[in-house]
């Protein structure tokens, strides 16, 4: 009982629950329809309807409807209210696959709420299937396939239906797939009719009926236990033999048999209607002896109804041995360095090809025969017999040998040594095409055995290693068949071959490919100029170049400047840029063209020349030449104006030393002849002659004076004991003249050392005749080396000579060693005045010296003779040149006669230029 | 007027129905009376060698020995022997045919049950759609002769070999024998539908009524209860 009650207490609960769910899951209206479908382009229209409790519940009626599709509201356009509780939306051409349709309440006027959605699917109905079309592969069950025609955008169900006129099969469904494997195993030799059912929501279409026997579809397995034996009678022939697919043998077959020599890639056909008939072995003929072939078969029925089955897996097989179809190419070398009575020869010759070897070579037979001798036999297994030969002619015959046969013997004439070879090839060519280097000649005029082509590579880094091959006589055009090498650089030789020996051979050189260099040439400067340089640079080696060398191309260009590009022929290896800027840097880089391309060489820099090649010695020599010929004119013109010049610069100062005293009267005729000094002194100018009495004054010693005095005193006391009154004169030593003045004389009267001697002053300065004979007393070369250091003095003694003429012969005696240069141009007038007064005391001083010191006495003879001569020329009225000249010829010979130097240099003291006497 | 029109649509919804029903008929059929004669030439070819089915058996079931296999070799009640097969007219011979595949193919599914695995037995299964096979080619033949096939009596067992009475539950050694038996009798019935059948191709049945091979038995055939002999098909003449 409590059980009963247990039971229906949960009843009602769940009675309750699903009454509550219910009214909660209930929804205020639907959609109609509900699962809509349409067609793509179409109209559509759905209904909305509101349940009346709804409309009570929110006060709402159908107006209220809100439609939206994808959440967006519906234009009211295309909403139109039925009645109070239907409201209907119109769609036309839609083109969404998928479209989600709402309905929607404004509850309260303003709440929106959902009553209910259906999704809108848009497609297509399906095409009709078109070609169908069923395989059935031996073993498997039948496959068909259709073309389905426009995308539906719907699910489409394809249902492919067969059937016996009996039964019926089960149907094969697939979706959106074209093809279909049904689930039974056709049955052959029965006719099935089989069509293919379209479907999906917007409609159904069935496919035509094709009836078929499912044998006239069938595929079979490929044949098996293909196998492939040759005959060793026949070596141009193997027999096939196979197993046709299953069926029991029920069909029957024919087959397809293709075949190719193993490296071939293109399959020989075998004629169908060789094997049209069902058979289960085939032979082929026309083979190639001593060749692997490989086979494949296939089969079909034999009606032709069906598919081909798949080939077959390949078979091999290789066909018997056969003698060799050809001789071997045949070559021979002689060794260069042979002795005269024997010769070493070596005979090449080159493996068959397997397809004129037509089996394995077991050796190679070489017969040599000298001319009218026995031959001799060598049985060779490689490819190549050195044999010493005599100088004679010899007959070479050389077979290949197989297990079936000897090949047909090719012969070779080796000639004798002093074969003369003769007819080369003419015309030959090598060029590229197809991968291959090919080589064409025209053939000589004499008759030609054969041909022999070698052919090298050309390096720098190995040597040529020819390889080589025989053509026919008929042949002048072939390639060579070996393995080149692209960019490299090919020596082809191309040798007739006659009956009496070879030709002469002719040689080309050729590229299989060219390409750009490996490298591009070094350029340098081989001379550089002003504006222009000289380029050159060094053929790039063979390795490098990886093509026959066109040109050339040199580019250059300054820091700034635009860069220049000159094409140069290859044959060139230097090249002058010219119209260059001078002392400018340039760079240059240098490119090298095959037909391939260029590479650039390494760039190099060079400045130019400041100035051109010459241009310096065109410069410099004129100017040294000018300066040259300046200074020889110079010479020139001092030499022919020395005496000018040495009177202004470097006057003849009569040497003490050689001076003699002359005869203070007048009426004491000259000692000396002065006819060679007139001759010197022709023009009458005569040395200023100053008698300078240099006192050496203890009272008023002046420091230098008494410096120099000191030291000359030394040096007197050094010398030979020879003592002199200008010696001994502190004054005399001075650098500066001694000035005759009062002091001065009372240093002269104080010093009894004191040498004068006498300078004839003559006024014969630039021809002037002086006035008055001045008779002075000198007793150093200074007064002259002042005049010397002070032109100015001499000249302004030439003005002061135009006004006052013996002024300035004066003021030599005038100068003072105490104070010579103060008051330099008053000091001159004053000098001049005491020099006047201070000259006659000196006579009267040096007469009385005369008689004192008889040391002095020849001296002052001297002095006095030239005294004499001045006044006795003055007396006479010579010109003063000729009197000058005179004295000064009489000093140059005392110069002469003891070989001292004319002048006294005033810092030059000679050793005894100051020797006093 | 009014009364011709009635009588035309009449008639060409007689027609009309004549055609439906022979097109409804012949479909799935080849129309190729040829095509359908060698196709069961060929399928008579292939079901009467007895490597398509009695061999394997035979390995299947060890029935290897020679002694065994010569017992299955014997000539089975329930198909007719090739002479009664001969003698039939072509209407009669494939409604025998018919008939006659009908039972082989229950008995192959008879036989089928034997086998735990059918895949240990293809040849079975393949056997068994072949003889549905040939009775659809027959069905076809039949009807493109326009003879529809009658169910046909069962064929008269040969009297020198009475059959054993089914009711017996044999032995299982005994049901291999009995179902080597059956095969081998497969096997040698399709054989000999397969050379009646080609007779017809050569030609050959023309004459056929008039052999004395035919006339000699004929007695033997009129003592059949066949409906056929009660109304004879009309002959067709089969294309070659």
């Amino acid at each position: 009982m409590s059980a009963l009650r247990t039971w229906l207490v949960q009843a009602v609960l769940i009675f309750l629950t699903t009454e509550s769910i219910g009214e909660i899951l209930e929804p205020c209206g639907f959609i109609y329809p509900e699962f809509p479908v349409i067609q793509r382009g179409s109209n559509f229209t759905a209904i909305c309807v509101l349940k009346e409790k709804c409309l009570r519940q929110y006060d709402v009626n159908a107006s209220y409807i809100v439609w939206k599709t994808n959440h967006v509201a519906v234009p009211k356009e295309q909403v139109t209210v039925i009645n109070r509780t239907t409201s209907s939306v119109t769609f036309t051409d839609i083109i969404l696959q998928a479209v989600q349709l709402t309905c929607n309440i404004l509850s309260f006027g303003q709440i929106e709420q959902n009553v209910y959605g259906v999704t809108i699917l848009s497609g297509f109905p399906p095409d009709i299937p078109t070609n169908l079309s069923c395989i059935v592969p031996e073993g498997k069950n039948m496959q068909c396939r259709w073309d389905p025609g426009r995308e539906t955008y719907l699910e489409t169900t394809y249902t492919l239906k067969s059937q016996w006129a009996t039964e019926k099969f089960p149907d094969c469904q697939t979706k959106y797939n074209t093809s279909c494997m049904v689930s039974y195993t056709p049955v052959y030799f029965v006719n099935i009719e089989v069509s293919v059912e379209a479907e999906n929501a917007l409609g159904k279409v069935s496919s035509e009926l094709i009836n078929f026997d499912p044998v006239d579809k069938v595929k079979p397995n490929p044949p098996h236990n293909l196998s492939v034996s040759n005959s060793e009678e026949l070596s141009s022939i193997l027999k096939l033999t196979w197993i046709n697919s299953g069926f029991g043998g029920i069909l029957r077959l024919k087959s397809d048999i293709q075949y190719r020599t193993k490296d071939a890639s293109t399959w020989i056909q075998v004629p169908l209607e060789d094997t049209v008939s069902p058979r289960t072995s085939f032979t082929i003929q026309d083979l190639k002896p001593f060749t692997e072939y490989v086979f494949r078969i296939r089969s079909i029925k034999e009606d032709g109804r069906g598919y081909w089955s798949d080939w077959s897996e390949e078979a091999h097989g290789i066909t018997y041995e056969d003698r060799p179809s050809k001789p071997p190419s045949f070559w021979y070398k002689i060794n260069s360095s042979h002795t005269q009575e024997s010769r070493s020869a070596r005979l090449i010759w080159k493996a068959l090809p397997p397809s004129e070897a037509n089996g394995k070579i077991l050796d190679y037979e070489v017969i040599l025969t000298q001319w009218k001798s026995l031959s001799q036999n060598y049985s060779v297994r490689g490819t190549e017999l050195i044999v010493n030969l005599t100088n004679s002619r010899y007959i070479a015959s050389l077979t290949a040998r197989t297990k079936v046969g000897k090949s047909d013997a090719t012969v070779l004439t080796i000639p004798s040594s002093y074969f003369k070879a003769s007819y080369p090839v003419v015309d030959l060519k090598a060029f590229p095409k197809d991968n291959k280097l090919w080589v064409e000649w025209t053939p000589p005029p004499k008759s030609v055995s054969k041909y022999i082509v070698e052919w090298c590579v050309l390096s720098d880094e190995a040597p040529c290693t020819p390889d080589w091959q025989q053509e026919d006589n008929t042949v002048n055009k072939t390639y060579l068949r070996g393995s080149l090498l692209e960019s490299k650089c090919y020596l082809i030789t191309v040798t007739p071959v006659f009956t009496n020996g070879p030709g002469i051979p002719g040689s080309i050189k050729a590229y299989l490919k060219q390409a750009a260099p490996s490298k591009g040439p070094t350029v340098r400067t081989k001379k550089v100029g002003k504006n222009e340089a000289v380029l050159e640079w060094d053929q790039l080696p063979v390795d490098a170049q990886n093509g026959f060398i066109r040109n050339y191309s040199i580019s250059y260009k300054t820091i700034a400047g635009n860069e220049i590009v000159v094409n140069v022929d290859s044959s060139h290896t230097e090249y002058t840029l010219s119209s260059l800027s001078s002392d400018t840097l340039y760079m240059v880089r240098m490119a090298a063209y095959t037909d391939e391309g260029g590479k650039d060489g390494p760039e190099f820099t060079f400045t130019t020349s400041k100035f051109a090649q010459g241009e310096i010695e065109a410069i410099v020599v004129p100017v040294c030449l000018a300066f040259l010929l300046t200074t020889l004119l110079g010479v020139l013109f001092c030499f022919n104006k020395r005496d000018l010049i040495k009177k202004h610069i470097w006057p003849n100062v009569p040497d003490p030393s050689k001076s003699h005293i002359a005869q203070w009267s007048p009426h004491t005729p000259p000692r000396h002849n002065f006819n060679s000094k007139d001759q010197m002194y022709s023009d009458g100018n005569f040395t200023d002659v100053s008698v300078v009495e240099i006192e050496a004054n203890n009272k008023k010693p002046c420091p230098d004076d008494l410096k120099s005095l000191d030291l000359f005193k030394k040096e007197k006391l050094s010398t030979e004991g020879h003592s002199s009154g200008i010696g001994g004169s502190s004054c005399m030593s001075s650098s500066r003249p001694s000035i005759s003045s009062s002091e001065e004389n009372e240093c002269a009267q104080s010093t009894a050392s004191t040498v004068q001697y006498s300078t004839v002053v003559h006024s014969g300065y630039r021809h002037q005749v002086p006035s008055v004979q001045v008779f002075s007393r000198s007793e150093s070369t200074q007064p002259l080396l002042d005049s010397e250091e002070r032109p100015e003095d001499l000249q302004l003694l030439d003005s002061v000579d135009s006004s006052e003429e013996i002024l300035p012969r004066q003021q030599y005696f005038k100068q003072n060693c105490s104070q010579p240069e103060a008051s330099p141009d008053s000091s001159h007038f004053e000098r001049s005045n005491q020099a006047l007064s201070g000259s006659e005391e000196g006579l009267i001083r040096l007469k009385q010296q005369q008689g004192s010191d008889p040391i002095l006495q020849p001296c002052g003879s001297e002095q006095r003779s030239l005294f004499q001569e001045s006044s006795a020329a003055h007396a006479l009225g010579m010109g003063t040149d000729g009197q000058v000249e005179r004295f000064e010829s009489a000093g140059m010979e005392t110069a002469n006669d003891e070989e001292i130097p004319k002048s006294y240099l005033p810092q030059t003291v000679r050793q005894g230029g100051y020797v006093p006497q | 007027m009014q009364a011709q029109l009635p009588q035309r649509t009449l008639l060409s919804f007689a027609l009309s129905v004549l055609f439906l029903s022979m097109a409804r008929a012949t479909r799935g059929c080849s129309n190729s009376s040829q095509q359908l004669l060698s196709q069961l030439q060929s399928q008579a070819n292939i079901t009467g060698d007895t490597r398509s089915l009695l061999e394997p058996y035979v390995r299947l079931q060890n029935l290897n020995p020679s002694t065994l296999r010569e017992g299955c070799h014997r000539q089975p009640a329930a198909f007719p022997s090739e002479d009664a097969l001969r003698a039939l007219s072509k209407p009669h011979f494939l409604s025998t045919v018919y008939v006659t595949l009908g039972r082989v193919r229950h008995q192959l599914g008879t036989l089928r049950q034997q086998f735990v695995k059918t895949q240990d037995f293809p040849e079975l299964e393949r056997a068994r759609q072949n003889t549905q096979g040939i009775r659809n080619n027959v069905y076809c033949l039949a009807r493109l002769l326009h003879h529809p096939l009658e169910t046909p009596e069962p064929t008269q067992a040969e009297p020198t070999r009475p059959s054993r009475p089914t009711t017996t539950t044999p032995s299982i050694f005994q049901a291999k024998i009995d179902s080597c038996r059956f095969l081998w009798g497969y096997h040698r019935f399709m054989g000999s539908v397969g050379r009646v059948l080609r007779e017809w191709g050569d030609g050959s049945s023309r004459s056929r009524r008039h052999s004395p091979l035919r006339a000699r038995r004929k007695g033997a055939r009129r003592n059949r209860p066949s409906a056929s002999s009660r109304s004879p098909a009309p002959r067709v003449q089969v294309p070659r």
